[in-house]
């Protein structure tokens, strides 16, 4: 289960057990000799300073002693995410594969402007990163700072520093994710597709779906996540406005999960034609705060003209998009139904718990009916919930391999479900969702002392590498390893920052929306990469075009899910 | 220390069937019902009966065989304490709830072996589950398994469950769940040397508040005294610890019990023959094939230590097989019975009587 909740690189030892063989398996170059003594090891492994492994003969009175260079076994990200499950060596290997140093390497060896090699570097940047870092400079320099500054102060960062050449933030890819989600919506309502539809913006819940729920597979939204959408809009088409191909852009995300990193590896977003990735790497929040922590950055200090919004830049900034703060998929379909229901429809929110599991319900005014049902639910334990409840609603079988025939006939056939069961579930494995991701800055230490509010969720900053005063054994009430509630709470707020509040229910504008630049430039896009060559207008997201066209479409903006085969050894487990 | 226990086991019952090695046995609370799981993935299900004119011993007889479906040992098996619902942990990772297909007649004891049907199974464990256990509520059912997670699921209506928590407190296999008696609180014990213990915040989450640090290897079973002021713990260390509970959320190391010459895999602790100081009975078994019942006092000072006495030991129960499981039964009228489970495949019911 990788959560990037629990997952950081520094806990190691995560909660996953590791697999107990690696499927990769390890070609074997050298013939091993033929041993004099049966069952006697004719050789040694011996690892030089360089870490270099070497078989040497046992046989020490053997003149020869010839030393052989062992080849690395080499396990790529891939390997890893075909494997049911070793996290711990996918966590090794994400730190060599998609790490701030791999940034750093890849701009110092990029060859200058205009050489035929140079790749133009982009980046770009999710709104929760630049909400984590927002809230890490106002908690500590005591004044608010908005995430326009902290998007103008990384641009000033990443260009003037680094020497990339473009920086973005994620908002009009997800704008573009939205859109297209929802036509997914309307679809499956249409028949085309299993209801109800689950969100899959967090790797975290796909990756663990694919491993341990595949029935749950149908019901995840084919549209990709706004990472990836990035990853088309970057690639795709800033290459063609910019005249380059895909693979003379290296393209950089920043992100508040880890498994991010994971979702960017898969071959579903490799380009074989051009030998490359929608995304070549994914860096943390907190590897990015490094980086800049590394290069004497000082992110507390304004740059020029950072509070100024840009209206002429290549895509819209920091759309806002109302809702959840871990990318409104939920909202963004509430809307959507409001708007193209003849008649006003009313929303009740029920809080089911915690906040971390909401139900909405949108019924119309007039005759109160049922027109949409709607959850957000966040963390693994709800999760789980769902997962049940889905598989119950939907009538499909919860259950790896044999397991769900166990289920008497009796039982199968109890509950007749009166009540409407979900459209849409908006699922994301971390509690408090995407702002507490495990790839967020930590909080910054409180006066020493101070003890943790015991109510929250309270992470086990020490286990996480993080060097914290050693609280005292009274009580030793210790909370979930799911980070704390009050820090989540403020980037939370960090994110909203430039809203007066989250709006709980926002209308969407007919006229002159702020989302109306953005609509226009997402149909462009769509007809930029979808090329239609029927005679229709395409001057929304939503219209049909020619079947080539929308073939691309679904290239560009669309995935898919396998499910992998996880397996209980029980080997050697007699106990 | 040699001088003969006052009390010696007799065996009541030698009861056969499980073709290969029996993991656990599990009184019903309610019935005169006593259950075993095994390796060969069945449950097995006898009534008894008290003495009467024509027999002067308690007889029990087989009445059912649960097949369970389960594609791998079933490790693990807890009553509600309805006595209504029995819960099944297995190595394939799953839980198994089972119902008496008609719940109303409750007149005859087992049922036949088509009555016990699986209404729910529980999923989420990565791989072996080794322990299951109901609240005293019998509102919530907590499973673990070698994944060094701890599951609590609230009973819901119509054989739902709801996950309420999942713990990954443990940094390795976790290997027993244990309720307080009384109160919602739980304990776990793992082959990371420690046991933890964990509350509901109800705003929240359930979380870990306490953990008992001691052992020096596995702990493998946990048992709370009777009216739950204190934790029993057996472990791979030949040692028995008892922890006595010093304030609402403090527990604290109070006696260590030897005894026993390989793993202690199984604590069981019953109200025994009540005496006005006493704690109860408490038996042990292992991977030593021995059996030792202890009667646990606390001492008149009540400020000094608990004081422990050996009044039973018996080697070589199960033969030379490991015993995996005891357990008392619950029955105030034979608070002197217990049950083992072994590699035999055997599951054997013994009582405490004068020498």
């Amino acid at each position: 289960m990788a959560f990037s909740g629990a997952l950081t690189l520094t806990d190691l030892n995560d909660f996953l057990t590791p697999s107990q063989a690696c499927i990769k398996p390890i070609e074997q170059a050298n013939e091993p000799e033929e041993s004099k003594v049966p069952g006697a090891a004719a050789t040694e492994i011996v690892i030089d300073s360089g870490g270099s492994y070497y078989e040497v003969s046992a046989n020490n009175a053997s003149s020869k002693n010839i030393e052989r260079k062992l080849q690395q076994a080499q396990i790529s990200l891939n390997d890893c995410l075909a494997c049911s499950g070793c996290i711990t060596s996918a966590e090794s290997v994400l730190i060599t594969l998609q790490s701030h140093t791999e940034v750093l390497n890849f701009l110092s060896s990029n060859p200058p402007i205009s050489t035929p090699d140079h790749k133009i570097p982009v980046l770009s940047i999710a709104p929760q990163s630049l909400a984590s870092l927002a809230a890490s400079i106002s908690s500590s320099s005591g004044s608010p700072v908005s995430l326009l500054q902290i998007l103008r102060r990384v641009r000033a960062f990443s260009t003037r520093i680094l020497g990339f050449e473009h920086v973005y933030d994620t908002t009009f890819a997800r704008h573009l994710a939205l859109l297209e989600h929802t036509r997914e919506f309307l679809e499956r309502k249409r028949g085309e597709g299993k209801l109800p539809m689950l969100a899959s913006a967090c790797p975290g819940w796909i990756c663990y779906a694919e491993k341990a729920h595949s029935e749950m597979l149908p019901f995840i939204a084919r549209t990709k996540s706004p990472q990836q959408v990035m990853g088309t809009v970057v690639k795709s088409w800033f290459g063609s406005r910019w005249g380059v191909q895909p693979d003379q852009i290296y393209h950089v995300s920043v992100m508040p999960c880890y498994d991010k990193k994971l979702e960017a590896s898969r071959q579903d977003f490799y380009s074989d034609l051009y030998s490359t990735r929608d995304v070549d790497c994914v860096i943390t929040t907190g590897e990015l705060e490094l980086m800049m922590r590394e290069k004497g950055w000082d992110l507390s200090k304004p740059v020029e003209n950072e509070s100024t919004p840009d209206f002429d830049a290549e895509i819209p900034e920091l759309l806002s998009h109302p809702g959840t703060s871990s990318g409104s998929y939920l909202q963004s379909l509430i809307n959507s139904i409001t708007a193209s229901h003849p008649s006003p429809a009313d929303l009740a929110v029920k809080l089911i718990r915690t906040s971390d599991y909401e139900e909405f319900t949108l019924r119309a005014q007039d005759t109160g009916e049922v027109l949409f049902k709607g959850a957000k639910c966040y963390g693994f334990r709800n999760l789980q919930n769902v997962v049940r409840k889905v598989g119950r609603e939907a009538g499909v079988q919860v259950g790896r391999g044999a397991a769900g025939r166990m289920v008497g006939m009796r039982a199968k056939k109890r509950g007749g479900e009166d009540e409407k069961g979900y459209d849409y579930v908006e699922v994301m494995a971390c509690p408090g969702g995407c702002v507490n991701g495990g790839g967020q800055l930590k909080p910054i230490a409180r006066a020493a002392g101070q003890k943790e509010d015991e109510e929250g969720y309270a992470r086990n900053w020490q286990e996480s590498g993080v060097e914290m005063p050693v609280p005292g054994e009274d009580g030793a009430m210790q909370g979930a390893k799911w980070g704390n509630k009050e820090w989540t709470m403020e980037v939370e707020r960090a994110y909203w920052h430039d809203l007066p509040t989250p709006p709980p229910s926002p209308r969407p504008d007919t006229s002159d929306g702020p989302f109306d630049c953005a609509d226009h430039l997402a149909a462009q896009v769509k007809v930029d990469l979808c090329r239609p060559t029927d005679s229709g207008v395409h001057d929304t997201w939503a219209s049909v075009m020619d079947e080539g066209a929308e073939r691309r479409r679904h290239e560009h903006f669309r995935t898919q899910y396998r499910a992998v085969e996880s397996e209980v050894i029980g080997l050697a487990v007699k106990w | 220390m040699d001088v003969d226990p006052p009390y010696k086991l007799e065996l009541v019952a030698d009861l056969q069937g499980h073709d290969e090695r029996a993991w656990q046995v599990a009184w019903n609370p309610i019935k005169p019902l006593l259950a075993s799981c095994s390796a060969d993935k069945s449950v097995r299900l006898y009534s008894y009966r008290a003495p009467d004119h024509g027999c002067n011993t308690v007889a029990f007889s087989h009445v059912g065989t649960i097949p369970t479906g389960h594609t791998k040992t079933v490790r693990s098996i807890a009553w509600a304490p309805s006595g209504n619902t029995l819960a099944t942990g297995s190595f394939d990772s799953n839980i198994g709830i089972w119902e008496r297909e008609d719940a109303s007649d409750s007149e005859d004891a087992g049922g036949k072996v088509a009555d016990w049907e699986c209404v729910t199974l529980l999923e989420g464990h990565e791989t072996e589950c080794k322990s299951v256990g109901y609240s005293s509520s019998g509102t919530l059912l907590a499973t673990c398994s070698r994944d060094k997670t701890v599951w609590i699921w609230e009973v819901k209506p119509d054989a739902d469950f709801e996950c309420m928590g999942v713990l990954m407190e443990h940094s390795q296999d976790v290997k027993c769940v244990a309720w307080h008696p009384s109160e919602e609180i739980l304990a776990s014990a793992s082959y990371d040397d420690t046991i933890k213990l964990y509350i509901d915040d109800p705003s929240e989450d359930w979380y870990c508040f306490l953990t008992l640090s001691g052992h020096k290897s596995t702990v493998w079973s946990l048992a709370w005294s009777p009216r739950g002021s204190y934790l029993a713990s057996s472990s791979d260390d030949l040692t028995i610890r008892i922890w006595k509970r010093v304030d609402e959320h403090t527990w604290k190391f109070v006696l260590e019990l030897k005894g026993h010459e390989r793993s202690i895999y199984s604590i069981s602790w019953g109200a025994g023959r009540a005496t006005s100081e006493g704690l109860g009975w408490l038996t042990t078994t292992g991977g030593d094939g021995k059996i030792n019942v202890w009667e646990i006092t606390e001492s008149p000072s009540s400020k000094g230590p608990l004081a422990a006495k050996l009044l039973a030991s018996t080697s070589g129960a199960h033969d030379v097989s490991d015993i995996n499981s005891v357990s008392w039964c619950p029955r105030p009228d034979h608070a002197d019975m217990f049950a083992t489970a072994g590699d035999d495949g055997v599951v054997k019911v013994w009582r405490v009587v004068s020498q």
